[in-house]
């Protein structure tokens, strides 16, 4: 016996020895749980909403999604805002406003109770700080288009780097491809020096005529026309190096927009905008504190250090689990706020969401849950939709043979049966689009579309364009962002073009990256699109399409949509000369007859007139999309639908169609809250 | 690839190569100065520079008077490994489609290279490597993340590495324990119920994915018997289940492993001699047959810790955790440079340390290993 209880006792202590050190290990585990719980434990927020993905960043002017923009709204307040009912601008920071008649100069009253939450009463300057900021070109802030229509801003922001994008790029290439072609060029070599060096760019802000016919001439160019172009690139540089330098001299001073005094901001525009106080509720606009920009830098938005103005505070940010904003005491209105705190809580899991919601962890899910229940959801009385300023399409890519034909971009656009998209894909009530623009902008009432399901027609149009029943028509790529709704409705859409066109189409797709690269390199046949207004006017929605335009992307280029598109920005040239442009159009004579008050008559009357001339000729521009063109096949408008407790009083769905606010000044919890049913 | 790259890549598995045949004095030399280095950047990060600075000599001559041959072979692969490391994930990072700055509304060139000049991303992938190696040495910093502005990845990392770590462990054990308590006795008892359990547990474990088990377990114990919350990280509560999810397919494993690994065992010759000697079947197992049974659990778990504690996304996305998991798929989608090569060092010297555990584990438990060097 005696080897064995040696060897047991000699064996036993390394045993217990391991035995302590796995004991221990827990022990320091279990301590690690502890430390990283106690930051955490707190009462919840009044109101807990999920809001997609984590925030990006919250600096009004650098954000660009809906999710920092409804966290943007609640912390900051801009001159107007959005009443939750009507979705109009109404007073925010400015108490009121004056516009002159001609439109073009605007002056806002500044309320003299508005503050920052560190106490600094809010000025003026504020406004003409957040908006040079917004617009330097060094800052890169990629909403500055926004503001373009205030007088200089465009100058100020891109004139610089324009100038020398045709100094530096489109001269050079000029010269090497004069060198080769000594005796002009056809037409394919031209579309190819057009499209590779993005000509259209830099001369765009110009409405150089001479220009222009050359860059949007289909056919080739002669040797003089060429040296001609040159001149007129010369021309351009000059004209956009010298105005670059008048903005930087003036904006902001005496220019565009002007700090009067604490409690005047006057703006002035270089062309009517009728939308342009929606900008002004718009976190593009909003105003930022200099001092805390110049005292912390990048970092100036995180909670030790963030002031703000608006309605909310930011009182708690946790990466990847929660943002909590609680009510600001220094704001104008916080009487009229009644949520103590809101937190906002990131997922990326729509099923795990939709299981918070339903076992009450929280109140309102604005749009993130698992789409395919939305036939099951829609019966909840807690359900809410609303038809939202977004488009569902596809791009073609129309520098593609045989996509170049319209006859087969509108055969493609007939043969597909949008109501069965719609009603059985989908299934949450979106609206099929047989336009681009969405209803329900005030003012206009879109184009008569060509667009309609018929499939007899589409295969005679494709049989037109040489290829009969289908025959010889080359295989088509359908694709779509690596996504589940978007496979569902590519498959479909797919297999609509197989069975109605015989034609040879397969849906695929990319991850997201890959497929912005795919798309802006124009690699593709169909690719799937989406499209949120940013504001409730077809200017939004259809300046995309001009030639050469950055979210073009599908190589269309049509002369009389880009001098369209250009009178609606500023009419005073198409009002002086209007017959040679109306002469072109579907419908010209409503036009005509609102010529004369918007000449002549009292100053309220010429600018309604102007502004129904300037929604005719939106209307005649989308015509030229959903009639003659066809760049595009629109599938449906977005719902903004959701699960909102009833206990949330104060909401009106109507606020989320607007896509930039939750409107949660209005809101106040009333009522048991239990887990719902 | 150019040619440039392709070559940089070469020379630097081809150092790393070398160094096996460093001879053992320069071996020293080389992982104590590495280990100074690693021991540097740490306390810095932690406590400034001139505790880091103190630390990092101190580090050294420590470790290169007292440590171990192995660890300090594992040291001087360390550093060479993680820049070789850095270099070609910076490279397939460049060479995928996309950019950090690339959006559904096009930016225009300008903005695009305002952007990178701010956020020291060039268009060039060696340069960007320049400039990231010099940001880590001489500031001690990760790099700023693009998508999650403001932040520097050290920021973002630091409160999801505990996260990730706290329910990495508890997952383990959990595995560990259920794993080797199933697999023991299976492998005791073969064709008994507890084989076919452990059958059972396998099957179901290695097959469904952990977003099916994970729902599933959702399903049953929060919304059917509301015993447990749905999602988020706060609690003791909140950690049950998907510390459970984590848990299963590695108890899967490991209970096939621990099975294997005692009927081997069992049937060596020393088993037979102990039971011979009257020795209790406790005895025989607890002492003598356990070692040999966990061996293969042990080199198992090294990279399984690794993996389990740099996070799941799935169960993460699925739980609303706030863990390392999500930096490393969001990084990757969003093209986040720095949070990308911040995820990848973080989860290369978990790796690399893991290893050295289990080697140094292997050694105790396997006294025939130990004569190696």
């Amino acid at each position: 016996m005696a080897p064995v209880s040696s060897g047991a006792r000699a064996a036993s202590r390394p045993m217990y020895r391991t035995l302590l050190g796995i004991l221990a290990a827990f022990a320091v585990a279990l301590a690690a749980v502890g430390l990283t719980f106690s930051a955490t434990r707190e009462s919840p927020a009044d109101l807990r909403v999920a809001n997609g993905t984590e925030p990006k960043s919250l600096d009004p002017q650098l954000t660009t999604g809906n999710i920092e923009s409804y966290i943007s709204d609640a912390l900051f307040e801009g001159l107007a805002r959005y009443d939750a009912a009507t979705v109009r601008p109404v007073p925010g920071v400015a108490e009121s406003w004056d516009i002159s008649p001609d439109g073009l100069h605007y002056t806002f009253h500044i309320r003299k109770n508005a503050r920052w939450s560190d106490g600094h009463r809010l000025t003026a300057g504020d406004f003409v700080y957040a908006w040079k900021r917004l617009l330097d070109p060094s800052v890169g802030a990629e909403v500055a288009y926004l503001l373009f229509p205030v007088a200089m801003a465009e100058a100020y922001n891109t004139f610089d780097e324009h100038a020398a994008t045709i100094a530096k790029k489109l001269l050079p290439a000029l010269a090497a491809l004069r060198a080769r072609s000594p005796s002009g060029l056809d037409a394919s070599s031209w579309q190819r020096f057009l499209s590779e060096n993005k000509v259209n760019d830099p001369l765009r802000p110009l409405d150089d005529a001479a220009l222009d016919a050359l860059v949007t001439r289909r056919g080739g160019v002669t040797a003089a026309e060429l040296d001609a172009f040159r001149a007129g690139l010369e021309r351009a540089r000059e004209l956009l190096s010298s105005q670059a330098a008048e903005a930087r001299a003036h904006f902001g001073i005496d220019r565009g927009v002007v700090a009067r005094d604490d409690a005047t901001l006057e703006v002035e525009l270089h062309a009517e905008a009728p939308y342009f106080l929606q900008l002004m509720a718009h976190h593009s606009s909003f105003p930022v504190p200099r001092w805390a920009l110049e005292k912390y830098g990048d970092r100036w938005f995180l909670p030790a250090t963030l002031v703000s103005n608006g309605p909310f505070r930011l009182e708690r940010w946790v990466v990847n689990d929660h943002l909590r904003v609680a009510r600001s005491t220094t704001y104008w209105g916080k009487d009229e706020v009644r949520l103590g705190s809101v937190d906002f809580v990131p997922g990326e899991s729509q099923m795990t969401n939709l299981n918070l919601y339903l076992t009450g962890a929280l109140d309102w899910i604005p749009d993130y849950f698992p789409k395919q229940l939305g036939p099951e959801l829609r019966k909840r009385k807690d359900y809410y939709g609303v038809a939202g300023l977004s488009v569902y399409y596809y791009r073609i890519n129309t520098t593609r043979p045989p996509l170049d034909d319209r006859r087969v971009r509108k055969a493609l656009n007939l043969v597909i049966d949008r109501a069965v998209i719609t009603e059985h894909v989908l299934s949450l009530g979106q609206l099929p689009a047989v336009t681009f623009v969405p209803p329900g902008l005030a003012g206009y009432a879109p184009a008569a579309s060509a667009i309609r399901s018929d499939v007899a027609e589409a295969r005679r149009l494709l049989a037109e364009a040489g290829f009969p029943g289908g025959k010889g028509f080359p295989h088509l790529g359908l694709l779509y962002n690596t996504n589940e709704d978007h496979k569902r409705v590519a498959e479909v859409v797919a297999d609509q073009l197989r069975r109605g066109l015989g034609i040879d189409v397969t849906a695929y797709n990319q991850e997201w990256q890959s497929f912005l690269d795919t798309v802006r390199g124009l690699n593709y046949d169909i690719a799937r699109a989406g499209w949120i207004g940013d504001y409730a006017d077809p200017n939004t929605f259809l300046g995309s399409w001009v030639t050469g335009g950055a979210n073009n992307e599908t190589g269309y280029s049509s002369e009389l949509y880009d001098r369209l598109i250009r009178f609606a920005s500023d009419l005073r040239p198409f009002v002086a000369d209007p017959e040679p442009t109306l002469a072109k159009l579907k419908e010209p004579d409503p036009i005509r007859a609102l010529l004369g008050p918007a000449r002549t008559g009292a100053p309220s009357e010429q600018r309604e007139a102007r502004g129904k001339i300037r929604m005719l000729l939106f209307r005649e521009a989308e015509a030229l999309l959903c009639n003659d063109d066809f760049p595009v096949i629109p599938l449906y408008f977005y719902v903004h639908a959701g699960l909102i407790r009833s206990y949330v009083r104060g909401f009106t769905p109507q606020t989320m169609a607007s896509d930039v606010t939750l409107g949660l000044r209005n809101l106040w919890i009333e009522g048991p809250r239990g887990a719902p049913e | 690839m150019s040619a440039g790259e392709a070559l940089a890549v070469a020379t630097g598995v081809t150092a790393l190569g070398g160094v096996a045949w460093l001879p053992p004095r320069a071996t020293r030399v080389c992982g104590a100065l590495f280990g100074g280095l690693v021991a540097f950047g740490i306390a810095r990060a932690a406590w400034g520079l001139p505790v880091g600075a103190v630390t990092g000599v101190a580090g050294a001559a420590l470790l290169g008077r007292y440590g171990p041959a192995t660890v300090l072979r594992r040291l001087t692969f360390l550093v060479p490994s993680l820049l070789l490391l850095v270099f070609v994930t910076t490279l397939l990072m460049y060479h995928a489609p996309g950019s950090p700055f690339a959006g559904e509304k096009v930016v225009s060139a300008q903005v695009e290279a305002a952007l990178r000049a701010h956020f020291g991303i060039p268009k060039s992938a060696v340069e960007f490597f320049g400039i990231y190696l010099r940001r880590l040495i001489f500031e001690g910093s990760l790099g700023p993340s693009v998508k999650v502005q403001g932040r520097t990845v050290e920021a973002l990392l630091a409160p999801a590495l505990p996260v990730s770590i706290t329910l990495g462990l508890l997952a383990l054990m959990l595995a560990s324990a259920a794993g080797l308590l199933l697999g023991v006795h299976a492998g005791l008892r073969p064709s008994s119920w507890s084989d076919s359990a452990s059958t059972v547990l396998s099957a179901v474990g290695l097959s469904l994915p952990s977003f099916v088990i994970g729902s599933v377990l959702m399903v049953v114990f929060s919304l059917g018997l509301h015993w447990l919350p749905v999602a988020g990280w706060g609690g003791f509560r909140e950690l049950v289940l998907p510390a459970v999810t984590l848990a299963l397919p590695y108890a899967a494993y490991i209970a096939r492993l621990a099975r294997s690994g005692t009927i081997e065992v069992m049937n060596e010759d020393f088993i037979r001699t102990a039971r011979a000697k009257g020795l209790p079947e406790s005895a025989v197992v607890l002492r003598h047959a356990l070692k040999g049974a966990i061996l293969p659990v042990v080199s198992f778990l090294g990279p399984a810790a690794a993996g389990i504690m740099t996070g799941s996304f799935v169960v993460e996305t699925l739980f609303g955790i706030p863990g390392m998991g999500q930096w490393f798929v969001r990084g990757a989608i969003n093209r986040d440079y720095s949070v990308v090569l911040g995820t990848a060092l973080v989860y290369a010297t978990l790796v690399t340390a893991f290893n050295l555990a289990v080697d140094l584990a292997y050694a105790w438990l396997d006294p025939r290993i130990r004569s190696r060097p």
